[in-house]
């Protein structure tokens, strides 16, 4: 199959998967306890490593920028820099990425290894539909978690590039915190609410069709796991641009 | 009444109602019903007009060497795969066509034994036995006593609160048929059970099997590629003594064993159809080979 058939036939699946998980959240049977036990294992299980992401993402945003808006004499302006490019872009873009790495991996690797061992054959004999029990209670807990995920992500970020302005170019933090006020409205936070939501679904629909087509044993696992997290990556990066230029022309937000 | 009606009585088909209990349903419909079944995966053709028929409470012993679709079959009855072209029934009704939600009904009455158990990982063996119970929403003690009735017969209570990773490959497997057979299925489809098992326990896992055909007047179909099961499965049955216990005996001793057949399969047809002894009797020189592994 050459690579634009494979591609269209993925996307065929991917499509398949996603109506399949849409009637399953309309018809039932619904998973809450497994939906929760994937809330806790996605959301609460990702958040260290968001915080430490976002914590040193904004202050790395101070460290390089300050300097530059000194020379310009707008260093007072530099929390406003740090939080429109957070909110907008990075948090959003970087928890989705930590995510892909962290569970798109994981939810591959484990989807995957239940096909090579049959236990989804065994669930299907059993009488029980796979997409409702394992790929709804996935995607419904990413949709949920990535927006709180992302929200500690800016969060995390200013607090640490007002740290870094504070302690490093001793920025005055009523200066910084007002800069940074200045520097977010309601539709950044809307958009960084929106887009979080778009990368849950990417991811989980990626990495949970990538597990679910896993064939050739334990080095197939590694493969379709390696697949989930790069095609889930690229997906989230490429969704990113076109988010963000709906989301320009929707608030005809494109400058401070 | 003419002779003529007394005819059209006799040619018209049972009425059945597949809503009703098993035993109340006329046991002249096979439990499972292949009619020139064909499978081909692109150009590799893995069943080539395949019929055959298991009986109510027969075991049907599928034979063949790797690669010839003895677990395709399984599959097939299972719905897991769909086939090219022919008919499918189970227990009457024509599954050919089913889609997914309406096999899941028809899976209910359907145990089915993995190769290599395919115990859920991150289950216990009690949850893994629970699992079609508590997918039900069956009461919690209703399902205990559930699984521990189906784990004793399986000789396996002790290990109600292992997982599966502390379970031996045979244990795997007896807890894969205790799982099988909760909601007690009419049908058991077994995929290779005693792969790679030590004679001993490949021996025990055949003695279930049988239990199952004469004890419990289950209908399955028993994949493999070892003669051991064969001479177990098509020689010996079980009977309950007066004390209640279990015994295996030889048939001739008192029974003759009529609900036990062969299929051996090849290249995607069917090369053998019938009795243990007619197959060893067989002029077929694969079969021959494949007897005598030689």
């Amino acid at each position: 199959m050459n690579p634009v058939s494979k591609f269209l036939y993925e996307l065929q699946e991917i499509a398949f998967l996603t109506w399949r998980v849409l009637v399953g959240l309309k018809r039932g049977p619904r998973y809450f306890r497994e939906t929760i036990d994937q809330l806790d294992e996605i959301g609460v299980g990702s958040l260290v490593i968001i915080i430490l992401t976002g914590f040193f993402t904004g202050g790395v945003l101070i460290l390089q920028a300050y300097p530059t808006l000194a020379f310009y004499g707008a260093q007072t302006q530099a929390g406003q820099g740090v939080a429109t490019t957070l909110v907008r872009e990075l948090g959003p873009v970087l928890t989705a990425l930590m995510v892909a790495g962290r569970v798109g991996s994981a939810i591959s690797a484990e989807l995957g290894s239940m096909v090579v061992s049959q236990q989804i054959d065994a669930m299907r004999a059993l009488g029980t539909s796979p997409v409702r029990k394992l790929v709804t209670p996935r995607i419904v807990a990413l949709i949920v978690a990535m927006p709180l995920l992302t929200v500690a992500s800016d969060v995390f970020g200013l607090i640490g590039g007002g740290l870094v302005a504070k302690q490093i170019y001793g920025l005055d933090t009523t200066v910084y915190t007002s800069s940074v006020r200045n520097g977010i409205d309601i539709d950044d936070v809307l958009g960084g609410i929106i887009k979080p939501l778009v990368f849950g679904v990417i991811i989980g629909l990626i990495a949970c069709h990538k597990g679910l087509n896993t064939s050739g044993g334990t080095v197939g696992v590694g493969k379709s796991t390696t697949s989930a997290v790069v095609s889930a990556s690229i997906s989230v990066i490429i969704a990113d641009f076109f988010l963000s230029k709906a989301l320009q022309t929707l608030f005809k937000t494109t400058l401070f | 009444m003419s002779l003529a009606e007394h005819l059209v009585e006799l040619e018209a088909p049972p009425e059945i109602d597949f809503e009703a209990p098993l035993d109340n349903r006329q046991r002249i419909v096979p439990a499972i019903e292949f009619n020139d079944v064909e499978l081909a995966f692109d150009d590799v053709v893995v069943l080539d007009k395949v019929t055959f028929r298991v009986r109510r409470g027969e075991t049907k012993i599928v034979l063949g060497g790797s690669g010839t679709g003895k677990s395709t079959i399984i599959n097939l009855v299972l719905g897991l795969i769909k086939p090219d072209s022919g008919q499918i029934c189970i227990d009457g009704e024509d599954v050919t066509d089913f889609d997914e939600p309406e096999m899941m009904r028809v899976r209910k009455k359907i145990g089915m034994v993995f190769q290599e158990g395919a115990l859920f990982d991150s289950l216990s063996v009690y949850e893994n036995v629970a699992y079609r119970l508590h997918e039900e929403d069956v009461d919690e003690d209703e399902v205990e006593h559930e699984v521990r009735r189906m784990l004793r017969f399986v000789n396996l209570e002790d290990a109600i609160d292992k997982m599966p990773n502390e379970l031996s490959g045979g244990m795997r497997r007896r807890v894969g048929i205790a799982r099988a057979l909760v909601g007690n299925p009419s049908i058991v489809l077994f995929d290779e059970p005693t792969a790679g098992l030590d004679p001993p326990t490949a021996r025990t896992i055949c003695e279930l099997a049988i239990k199952l055909r004469d004890l419990e007047d289950v209908s399955s179909i028993f994949v493999t590629h070892e003669m051991n099961n064969l001479d177990y499965l098509s020689s010996e049955y079980a009977v309950v003594d007066d004390q209640g216990n279990v015994e295996f005996e030889t048939e001739g001793e008192r029974l003759c064993l009529i609900n036990t057949e062969v299929i051996m399969l090849k290249d995607g047809n069917i090369a053998f159809s019938g009795k243990d002894e007619q197959l060893r009797m067989s002029p077929d020189p694969y079969i021959h080979r494949f007897i005598r592994g030689k």
